[in-house]
């Protein structure tokens, strides 16, 4: 018992700051969500029952944005475990300079998104950017790939996947690394092929590992937004805008702080709705078995 | 057991040091990149009062000179210019997070027209008729006037009086278009012959830059955006249609690249001065941005006030910045004192030899001196005589943001003009009725 309070008394520091930095916020979201804030209001907070969860619900930008936000981070964190667990199996062979290999890999994960993204605009700029430069030395004619809905979704997926594909791939390295190498062995001695390996006892044990990347990876590209306001700035004709964007123009554009906490608000639950589902059906899928307990 | 299980500890080690290589890495790089945020000027010396006026890059620079004289004077108060951003809606972003903490860290603030309507709503302006009287504003050009005052009051002085402007190639033609027919006729003419490329560049994006175009278009089709009398939008007339389809004509006959539906100003500019195209919408800056470079088009520049369609009058949108103080300033009479100072006569002329920027001054435009220095002169007094200002109203931001929106769709063929204009118009007064469900505003649409 005594030993009990010990813990929660080291403990409580800890607790009070992210109480600070995490909870404290989203009550004053959820204050500010049953508030009228905005330039109208004089910018102080004036009760207004559910009128800003109510225009929520018939907001199509909203629901739209949601959308567009979920099939975003669907599909790039689907191709960036794809890519990551591939890149992650390769840095794992004994390669020469497999270290300098692994650093350079680190690198577009090291850079700033707003450079990064600053970069691809300009790569995919019509007609002086680099790829429609190659596009017509190949003997085609330039793009305007930014002005069509589906190329530029194509390249915002494409630059987080480039962005952020190493850093999937550095975890599922450091899961690939606790597996016992004589695991491995024994199952070669016993004649399982390198597919077998890879399904029958490296993926199960990496499970752990993928699927912390998974709920890491997600929760980052459900909030994606500066990637977003830089490259395609939400366009063309709002199709690549996120939820992330919308809340923030709401904020800081229209000065309309009732409703952007609303949008934020009801991301965040539609953020937790989602990690909590896949948490669930991970948990169903294995993934008790801990990192320690499978060395 | 005890051998095998040590190698994954160093394993684990390793990647440590590489997740802590990775984390130093990135940390050095951030720090190498210049940070984008406030950079103080010089620090003044501890005595004099310091005045602390925060603005975009470009005309921090512009000014720093007169500002290093006037702090040489020794009047007892040192200015501090903060440079901020670039980008006008980044700049505002800066400005709009220091001024929500309450105790902003600048005195006083370059307003940009656009943002007056909201900032004046927020509170955080402080009117300036006690110090500068209703004859102050007589001395400028018409269009310079606009976009200060909202309700009774006066909430900034404009240093700058720029507005929307059509370039126009001199070696290509021996005048400029006078109207949009001659525009596209030309256009089309120049790109039959393999002259260039393109015909006309504008700025496209879904950002506000396009609702600067578009208040250009529709006042070129005698339509307009706001009616400052019913305080509504009039997008979904039929002469604000016929702009819009006028702009999705201009990228459907090949006259303006489909690039263009991305392009903000820089793009538009970049591709003007490589010579590929005869017309180029853009602020005053552009043309100090050509004649500086060694592009192909240098010296072959020329600039006209917007052109209309035929039989109606053009007009350039109004993209003035002026100087209003920021409610809370612990030194109004100072701060009000480098108001007085930085919008003066001194400044803009220097402004305008220096950057090009239009002054606001009517006597600076009679200058033979400055005229001869400045080469824009006369077309941007001419373009302030018909200034179109964006709608004066707290709700603004939204509007500006549905219409781009909209628009940008309209240009990326998802759908037609009218459809997009209905479309523009039906949010907008959504928006309007909204704003007035809530409380009445503050400042309703009069301007002055």
């Amino acid at each position: 018992m005594k030993q009990r309070a010990t813990t929660l008394l080291l403990m409580l520091p800890a607790l009070l700051l992210l109480a600070a930095v995490f909870l404290y916020p989203l009550l004053r979201y959820g204050w500010l969500s049953f508030h009228a804030s905005s330039v109208l209001t004089g910018l102080v907070p004036v009760p207004n029952g559910g009128a800003n969860w109510l225009r929520l619900l018939s907001d199509a930008r909203f629901w739209t944005d949601a959308g567009q936000t979920l099939r975003f981070a669907v599909c790039s964190v689907a191709l960036e475990l794809a890519g990551g667990l591939a890149l992650a199996l390769l840095l794992h062979q004994p390669l020469q300079g497999r270290g300098a290999l692994r650093a350079l890999t680190l690198l577009p994960w090291a850079l700033p998104t707003t450079v990064m993204a600053l970069g691809w605009r300009w790569i995919l700029n019509d007609p002086h950017g680099p790829l429609n430069a190659a596009i017509r030395s190949l003997g085609g004619s330039s793009y305007a790939f930014l002005s069509t809905p589906a190329t530029t979704w194509f390249f915002v997926v494409l630059a987080d996947v480039w962005k952020t594909l190493p850093f999937v791939a550095l975890l599922l390295l450091a899961g690939l690394q606790t597996i016992p190498v004589d695991l491995e062995e024994a199952l070669r001695l016993e004649g399982a092929s390198r597919v077998q390996i890879l399904r029958r006892l490296t993926l199960p044990l990496l499970v752990p590992y993928i699927a912390l990347a998974l709920l890491f990876r997600l929760a980052q590209a459900l909030g994606v937004f500066d990637l977003i306001l830089v490259l395609s700035g939400g366009g063309p004709a709002g199709s690549t805008e996120s939820l992330a964007l919308y809340a923030y123009l709401n904020a800081m554009r229209f000065l309309d702080f009732g409703y952007a906490a609303t949008v934020m608000l009801a991301t965040f639950l539609l953020l937790l709705a989602l990690l909590g589902g896949g948490w669930l059906l991970l948990r169903r899928g294995g993934i008790e078995r801990t990192p320690d307990r499978a060395t | 057991m005890a051998v095998r299980s040590r190698l994954p500890s160093l394993r684990w080690r390793r990647c440590a040091l590489m997740l802590l290589s990775a984390v130093l890495l990135s940390a050095v790089l951030l720090a190498l990149l210049p940070s984008t945020g406030l950079v103080g000027a010089q620090p003044s010396a501890a005595q004099p009062i310091p005045i602390r006026v925060l603005m975009p890059a470009p005309l921090a620079d512009a000014v720093a000179g007169p500002v290093a004289r006037f702090n040489a004077r020794g009047s007892g108060v040192a200015v501090e210019v903060v440079r901020g951003p670039l980008d006008t809606e980044t700049i505002s972003d800066l400005a709009i997070s220091s001024l929500l903490l309450g105790e902003a860290p600048f005195d006083l603030l370059l307003v940009d027209v656009s943002w007056l309507a909201k900032y004046v709503a927020a509170g955080w302006l402080v009117p300036l008729e006690r110090w500068f009287g209703p004859e102050v504003l007589a001395g400028m050009e018409p269009g310079a006037r606009l976009g200060n005052g909202l309700g009774d009051h006066l909430w900034r002085m404009p240093l700058t009086g720029d507005t929307g402007l059509l370039y126009w190639r001199t070696d290509l033609m021996e005048r400029p278009p006078r109207d949009t027919e001659e525009l596209v006729a030309l256009s089309r003419d120049l790109q039959r012959r393999g002259k260039v490329r393109w015909g006309y560049l504008w700025q496209g994006r879904q950002y506000e830059g396009l609702s600067c175009v578009m208040v250009e278009v529709l006042q070129a089709f005698g339509a307009r955006w706001w009616n400052g009398a019913t305080a509504r939008t009039e997008l979904d007339s039929p002469e604000a249609v016929a702009a819009a389809g006028w702009l999705a004509g201009l990228l459907r006959d090949g006259v303006s690249p489909k690039a263009v539906a991305n392009y903000a100003e820089n793009d538009a500019l970049q591709s003007f001065a490589a010579g590929e195209a005869a017309f180029l919408r853009n602020w005053p800056y552009a043309w100090r941005e050509i004649e500086k470079s060694d592009g192909p088009v240098k010296g072959k520049v020329g600039v006209t006030p917007m052109v209309g369609a035929p039989g109606e009058q053009g007009g350039g949108t109004l993209g003035t910045w002026g100087l209003s103080l920021i409610e809370g300033s612990p030194h109004p009479e100072e701060a009000v004192e480098v108001i007085r100072w930085l919008t003066g006569p001194v400044v803009q002329r220097q402004l305008a030899i220096e950057q090009g920027y239009a002054p606001t001054w009517s006597r600076l435009y009679d200058d033979a001196d400055l005229q001869r220095r400045a080469p824009l002169l006369a077309v941007q007094r001419q373009a302030l005589q018909h200034p179109q200002l964006r709608p004066l109203t707290p709700a603004y931001a939204q509007l500006s943001d549905l219409l781009a929106r909209q628009v940008n769709g309209m240009l990326t063929a998802q759908e037609g003009p009218d459809q997009a204009m209905a479309a523009a118009q039906g949010q907008s007064l959504q928006v309007l009725r909204s704003v007035a469900g809530t409380t009445g505003p503050k400042g309703t649409a009069s301007e002055g």
